[in-house]
């Protein structure tokens, strides 16, 4: 369950953008083309463009299929490409998105030997080592690149790295500063502004403000699949299973990541209605399964999370936290071993929730797991 | 598409980056004038227009200010604006593209209200407007422009490669009856633009000629001034009318550098600077708009025709503007490597997949969906 923040949430801050945007539908439309109009033989600015635009489409619409076509992409354009620090570039994107950090690093550092001036790949640099859970590294990496970003860039950039950190206020700020200083029209930037302010906002159990940063993001692009499963996970612990239900139904049955059916089979089960859950439960372990054979370090964490709730199997969670933690060590992969080890310790699946308080075994055991931990 | 991807900016809703823009007398109807705002190069079956851009046509009568080596123009105080906006889309035609209204406001205030693709578009009082999505009308081989710009050679084959062949754009026509709707002239400027539509829009992007900051402005290896500024954002941010003070020295800087570049590729200098070191065409293609002279019949070779004539201080023969077929880059490359002093330069690449034709909306139809790389 998620627990509610014991701090009184400060009165909920405006999310509005400060001009008219794309409508939500044409901007997905929109994306649609793009992508259609770059596929075939191109130039490798081209080929790179459209894999950025599948990874785009693949985190909007929650499309893994679209990211391993990027990543596939990404390949042959390196391939094809080899002295074309933008082919390394895209590459590392794709590696960044399956988790596979290392290899993203070093393709950086190969597009880095080609275009030692670019600050395009300082800046993915800093997204890999924020992902890492090196923060200290990725604010240093982006504080490098800012000079040669926007300010909105920057502003987005930091936000997110000041959520990561649990910083709420830093990255409240940052997210401020970067929603003033958007001078697009597009809605696809601000969306994800608000999507991954709300997700912070969800893992430090301030439900309230978490709902209306979804809530924006969902009314910038309604088709955002992260925000509207986001969302349904908040209206479900606020109280209303219901709309949370009704919003999870046609992501779980279209969508070919398992979030959503993991979601809906949680929150079914919480209901009783365990028929309507195992059907869901079943169609998400299997694509778990399938999933963590194919890519295992990108979907160990979520993985495990749903082996940790409806998919009541501490063992097999446990096994994917140590992997994911393997992968990178930042607070929310050490919060998941710990409710990995928790659960298998009790020998009982605990829920799925954010900001747990950890229990004196868990800390302990957790300290044993982890030797960077020890004091 | 002649200035697709020209800025970082630009890239951020492919429905504000305009590709090219045409004006030329209409070729069907000698009282009517053409302007042409092509949009979102490349674009796939589902592309439409932004509802959150003001797509703007602006037009003033200009003067001959001066002819010879100091040959410039004078726009005038007095603007003519049409501003065409879009509906969020609502179903798909048979065909599978999306339903858009949009309306077109005149300078005038009347508003014509038309349906996106309908090739007959929406008509008023000697207006006529067609939005939807066509055949792209441009076509070069960019990587061997490129491969110029590289090598410090000229890299063109007998058969280039234009890798727009068989690409769509989405295009907002307009045909007016310029004595009717517009004042003064003959002779107009125009310049195309995106903007935010909101309380107080903001300029996104402005074209006015072809190919200015793409190929003749995008080179920052050849400018001594300001070898690092990615200057195409600060470009379209500017009033094409009046643009201010605060970067002119850089925009005209990086002009000076990059066509003393083109103009040595023939080991050659035909296009001798000033004692200021300034290139001679650099004054005329900052004023950075399609120039007209709507009174003269149609031609389909007459981009810069005017300009050529007051350098040479002569009167001019055919409209200038630009028409849709014209090829430009071979034009822009003879005109910038020899002043048409030697042997024409060509990229290989001399048509699209289909050529405009002469009657509204004049842009071919669009190409169908491409087969998916495997």
């Amino acid at each position: 369950m998620i627990g509610l923040s014991a701090v009184s949430a400060p009165a909920v801050r405006p999310v509005s953008s400060p001009s008219r945007l794309t409508d939500g539908t044409i901007a997905l439309l929109n994306l649609q083309a793009q992508i259609d109009g770059l596929e075939g033989p191109g130039t490798c600015a081209e080929a790179a463009t459209l894999i950025d635009l599948l990874i785009l489409r693949g985190l909007i619409l929650g499309r893994i299929s679209d990211y391993e076509r990027a990543a596939q992409l990404a390949d042959r354009l390196v391939r094809d490409a080899v002295s074309d620090a933008a082919a390394y570039m895209a590459r590392a994107r794709t590696h960044a998105v399956f988790h596979r950090f290392s290899e993203a690093l070093d393709d950086l550092d190969h597009a880095d030997r080609i275009s030692p001036q670019d600050t395009l790949a300082k800046h993915e640099r800093a997204g890999i080592l924020q992902a890492l859970g090196r923060y200290d590294e990725a604010l240093a990496a982006y504080e490098e690149a800012a000079d040669r970003r926007g300010q909105f860039e920057q502003a987005g950039a930091l936000a997110g790295l000041w959520a990561d950190c649990g910083e709420t206020d830093a990255a409240e700020r940052a997210y401020l500063e970067s929603l003033r200083s958007y001078r697009g029209v597009s809605p696809f930037p601000l969306a994800l502004l608000d999507f991954q302010l709300g997700t912070m906002w969800m893992r430090h159990g301030r439900l309230d403000q978490a709902r209306t940063c979804l809530e924006a993001a969902i009314r910038r692009v309604s088709a955002f699949a992260a925000a509207q499963g986001h969302l349904a996970e908040v209206e479900a612990e606020l109280g209303d299973p219901e709309t949370a239900i009704a919003r999870l139904y046609p992501l779980a049955a279209a969508s070919d990541d398992p979030d959503y059916a993991a979601q809906l089979a949680r929150i079914l089960g919480e209901m009783g209605r365990n028929d309507e859950a195992s059907g869901w439960c079943r169609l998400a372990a299997d694509r778990y399964d399938a999933l963590t054979t194919d890519y295992p370090e990108a979907f160990a964490d979520h993985a495990a999370e749903f082996w940790l709730s409806a998919g009541n199997d501490p063992e097999k969670a446990l096994r994917l936290a140590r992997l994911n933690i393997r992968v990178r060590s930042t607070p929310r992969a050490r919060d998941l071993l710990a409710q990995a080890l928790d659960a298998k310790t009790a020998g009982a699946a605990s829920a799925r929730c954010f900001g747990v308080q950890l229990t004196q075994r868990a800390a302990n055991q957790l300290e044993g797991e982890i030797p960077w931990t020890r004091k | 598409m002649s200035d697709h991807f020209s800025g970082p900016r630009a890239l951020s809703d492919p429905a504000a980056d305009i590709s090219d823009v045409f004006a030329f007398p209409a070729p069907d109807s000698p009282q009517h004038l053409v302007l042409v705002m092509d949009v979102f190069g490349r674009s796939g079956p589902t592309a439409v227009f932004s509802d959150a851009i003001i797509y703007r046509f602006r037009i003033r009568p200009v003067e001959l200010a001066a002819t010879g080596p100091e040959a410039a123009f004078v726009p005038s105080k007095s603007e003519f604006t049409f501003d065409c906006t879009f509906d969020v889309p609502s179903g798909r035609t048979d065909s599978g593209r999306p339903v858009q209204r949009g309306r077109c406001v005149t300078p005038g205030g009347r508003i014509i209200s038309f349906r996106a693709d309908d090739e007959n578009g929406g008509g008023d009082d000697g207006v006529q407007v067609f939005a939807g999505q066509r055949s792209e009308p441009f076509f070069l081989d960019p990587r061997m422009i490129e491969k110029t710009v590289a090598t410090g050679k000229l890299s063109f084959k007998p058969n280039g490669s234009n890798t727009l062949y068989g690409t769509n754009i989405l295009a907002i026509v307009i045909k007016l009856e310029w004595r009717k709707v517009l004042g003064g002239g003959p002779l107009f400027a125009i310049v195309c633009e995106t903007l935010t539509a909101s309380k107080r829009p903001v300029r996104i992007e402005r074209v006015g000629r072809p190919e200015i900051k793409n190929v003749t402005l995008s080179w920052k290896q050849f400018d001594q001034i300001n070898k690092d500024l990615e200057i195409r954002d600060l470009y379209n941010s500017e009033d094409a009318f009046g643009v201010k003070s605060d970067y002119f020295d850089a925009y005209r800087a990086r002009f000076n550098a990059n066509l003393a570049f083109y103009d040595g590729l023939d080991g050659k200098i035909d296009w001798p600077l000033d004692a200021h070191g300034n290139h001679p065409l650099t004054k005329l293609l900052l004023a950075d708009f399609l120039v007209i002279d709507a009174s003269k019949p149609f031609a389909e070779t007459s981009y810069f025709d005017i300009e050529r004539s007051m350098r040479a201080g002569r009167a001019h023969a055919t409209p200038g503007g630009r028409w849709l077929n014209e090829d430009i880059i071979d034009f822009l490359l003879t005109l910038y490597v020899n002043g048409g002093n030697g042997p024409p330069v060509n990229d290989g690449v001399d048509g699209p997949i289909t050529w405009s034709s002469k009657t509204f909306p004049y842009l071919a139809p669009r190409n169908p969906a491409k087969a998916v790389a495997a």
